[in-house]
């Protein structure tokens, strides 16, 4: 862990004395470009171990990678994908993804369609979320952007159409996405984590997603305003344990979601050197199980979100940020199983929310090589049976995943990211 | 005494606005296949941000960047808002999610004249300054309602000799207003060397554009020296 942190020091300070720059090529006479990235991170918590890691004794199982390829085959055609690798705790386990593939073609400024495996717009950093030398953070504020399940919403096998229109010159421009396609978890994501911890054990988890998302950049200079509607419509295929009647061992088990929508709503606002961004999320998710052909369990959960962020770069190579996110979870079961899994709908408790003040700073040693600096000051674990980046030991270990919290929870966690990568 | 002591503040005054505009002073240009000879300051930031692939006359159209210097911070300051990182973050964004690609950068104004002379729909921009040879120079306007009002007649400016000499260039800024019939009305000067806006406005006031539904608002950059 501290070699590969160390690795990735070496690397930058190797590459201030270089310059590291995207590659291009020509092939039947179209250039070609690639480009990639890496980042390498550590995170320690003084008490409750957080996002699959063993944070309370320093962890560096954060680590990802990725490089794309892509090229203009015609003025309006264009063809690129990216490939995509991370290990973060118990999630990933460098379990290689296609991230994108896409060919895209803009008939007009207005109307362009893309199709294949593509990212899916949704707020303001959804497709973006895991470049993080993008951003002024080492960890996006996770009431939106759970880190542990991007790949729930991060993009999906199907097509969308999108564009831009000036309203003219009092009213600012709008642009458009709506997107259709299909969602189709890896089995080292967040939620399958968390479903084992419960003896349930995904072979498949995904379905159709549709929604859209619309922002406004205003007339008034620098201000971005958005809305983002997502409704899914999710199958899971898994084996499962019964808490209640072990000695029946591995039952098959499929569930269906009656209503799976998420609304988000977003703004930014840039002015010179400062940056503020702010979204709120609600997501709902009411998914039905069956056990054996009988409907067995009902879970209605209920998320919010919101966070308000601001980042400073005070000079060329250094940035200050700040942000504040508070997430609630609800959650209700109904069915004869519901007895495994008690209400929550205090969202006053700690296990019911999560409200995290973050600091940062970022240091760009070269324009492609950055180092950030992050402290997170926790309220609350948010455990429920929806992940939020705490999770619970595990109900009867099989064997192929560790516990992470087998003391239980502490109802505040202080957390260091160091991070660390670079990008070309 | 007094008088040595005016005229040498005058000439630096004189020297100041000079190189002041040389260092800040910047003019759009194209690729002839470009139609246009006005893009409005809107369009040019959705162009630069690949918001826009095409002009109103269906021109394609490919954003030139300078790598670094003056030139490109002014341009950045100027018409798309934002700063050098801001911009390279926008663009890896594109990048990184499939949804664009890096645009061409360059890093001298010489290498930029000379990829958009080459290339169909390029639109750069370069010190006004810079030779603009085997490319066109695109007007900077604004329309206050519809559509850009298109050009008909164009009277260059009077570029003294004197001028010229004292290596006297830049850019003016005006505002100009059209009528319907598409006379100009009236010309303000926005910025600019006032030297030269005299000039600029003399000429201005011969332009003739095509007619519109109604009297408009346009803003004209008009560039001295380096042609």
């Amino acid at each position: 862990m501290r070699r590969r942190i160390g690795g990735l020091l070496f690397a930058c300070f190797c590459a201030g004395q270089l310059t590291l720059q995207a590659q291009d090529f020509k092939l039947f006479g179209r250039e070609v470009e690639i480009h990639g990235f890496a980042s390498q991170g550590f995170v320690y918590t003084n008490t409750n171990n957080w996002l699959t890691m063993n944070t309370s004794q320093g962890s560096g199982a954060f680590t990802d990678f990725g490089f794309n390829v892509s090229t203009n085959v015609t003025d309006k055609l264009r063809v690129g994908a990216q490939f995509y690798d991370r290990n973060l705790g118990h999630i990933g386990q460098y379990h290689p993804s296609l991230d994108w593939a896409v060919a895209d073609y803009r008939f007009k400024s207005w109307f362009g369609v893309r199709g294949g495996k593509v990212k899916i717009a949704r707020g303001l950093f959804n497709d973006s979320q895991d470049l993080d030398f993008l951003y002024t953070f080492a960890l996006l504020p996770q009431s939106i952007y759970p880190t542990d399940i991007r790949d729930a919403t991060i993009a999906n096998l199907g097509g969308n159409i999108y564009g831009g229109v000036s309203l003219g010159r009092n009213l600012g421009a709008i642009a458009y996405t709506a997107y259709a396609g299909h969602r189709s978890d890896s089995m080292y994501s967040g939620f399958e984590y968390l479903a084992s911890q419960y003896e349930i054990y995904y072979s498949r988890y995904g379905g159709l997603q549709y929604g859209g998302d619309l922002r406004w950049n205003t007339p008034l200079k620098g201000l971005l305003l958005g809305a983002s509607r997502m409704n899914e419509d999710v199958t899971g295929k898994a084996k499962f344990i019964n808490s209640l009647n072990p000695g029946a061992g591995l039952v098959p088990e499929t569930e269906r979601s009656k209503a799976d929508w998420t609304n988000q709503f977003y703004g930014e606002y840039t002015v010179g050197k400062l940056r503020i961004d702010s979204e709120y999320r609600r997501f709902l998710h009411d998914q039905h199980y069956q056990v054996l052909g009988i409907a067995a369990l009902t879970n209605i959960t209920d998320v919010r979100g919101w966070y308000v962020s601001g980042a400073y770069r005070v000079m060329k190579r250094l940035a200050l940020g700040s942000y504040y996110s508070r997430y609630t979870i609800t959650s209700v079961a109904g069915g004869p199983l519901a007895v495994l899994f008690p209400e929550q709908t205090d969202t006053s408790l700690p296990a019911n929310h999560i409200y995290d003040k973050v600091i940062t700073a970022r240091v760009d040693l070269k324009k492609f090589c950055y180092v950030k600096v992050e402290g997170h000051f926790m309220n609350g674990y948010g455990n429920s049976t929806y992940p939020d980046g705490f999770y619970p030991p595990q109900v009867h270990p099989l064997g192929f995943n560790a516990n992470t919290n087998t003391q239980g929870f502490n109802p505040n966690t202080n957390a260091l990211v160091v991070k660390t990568g670079v990008n070309f | 005494m007094k008088c040595p002591k005016v005229l040498l503040v005058a000439a630096g005054l004189i020297i100041f606005a000079a190189v002041n505009s040389l260092a800040a002073d910047v003019k759009v240009i194209a690729n002839w296949s470009v139609k246009a000879d006005t893009i409005s300051a809107g369009e040019l930031r959705r162009v630069f941000l690949k918001e826009k692939i095409s002009l109103a006359d269906g021109t394609h159209v490919e954003p030139v960047l300078e790598k670094n210097g003056p030139v490109h911070e002014a341009f950045l300051q100027e018409y798309l808002g934002m700063s050098e990182d801001d911009l390279q973050t926008y663009y890896r964004t594109l990048v990184f999610t499939g949804r664009g690609s890096m645009p061409k950068a360059f890093g001298s104004d010489a290498e930029v004249v000379a990829y958009v002379a080459r290339t169909r729909g390029a639109i750069g921009y370069v010190s006004s300054a810079a030779s603009a040879q085997g490319v066109k120079t695109l007007a900077i306007g604004v329309p206050s309602s519809s559509a850009v009002r298109n050009l008909i007649t164009r009277v260059e400016p009077d570029y003294p000799e004197t001028l010229k000499r004292l290596n006297i260039c830049g850019t003016v800024r005006l505002r100009v207003s059209i009528s319907a019939k598409g006379n100009v009305e009236a010309v303000e000067i926005l910025g600019g060397n006032p030297i030269l806006g005299e000039s600029a406005t003399f000429a201005v006031k011969k332009w003739v554009y095509a007619a519109g539904r109604s009297r408009t608002i346009a803003e004209v950059s008009i560039s001295f020296g380096g042609h």
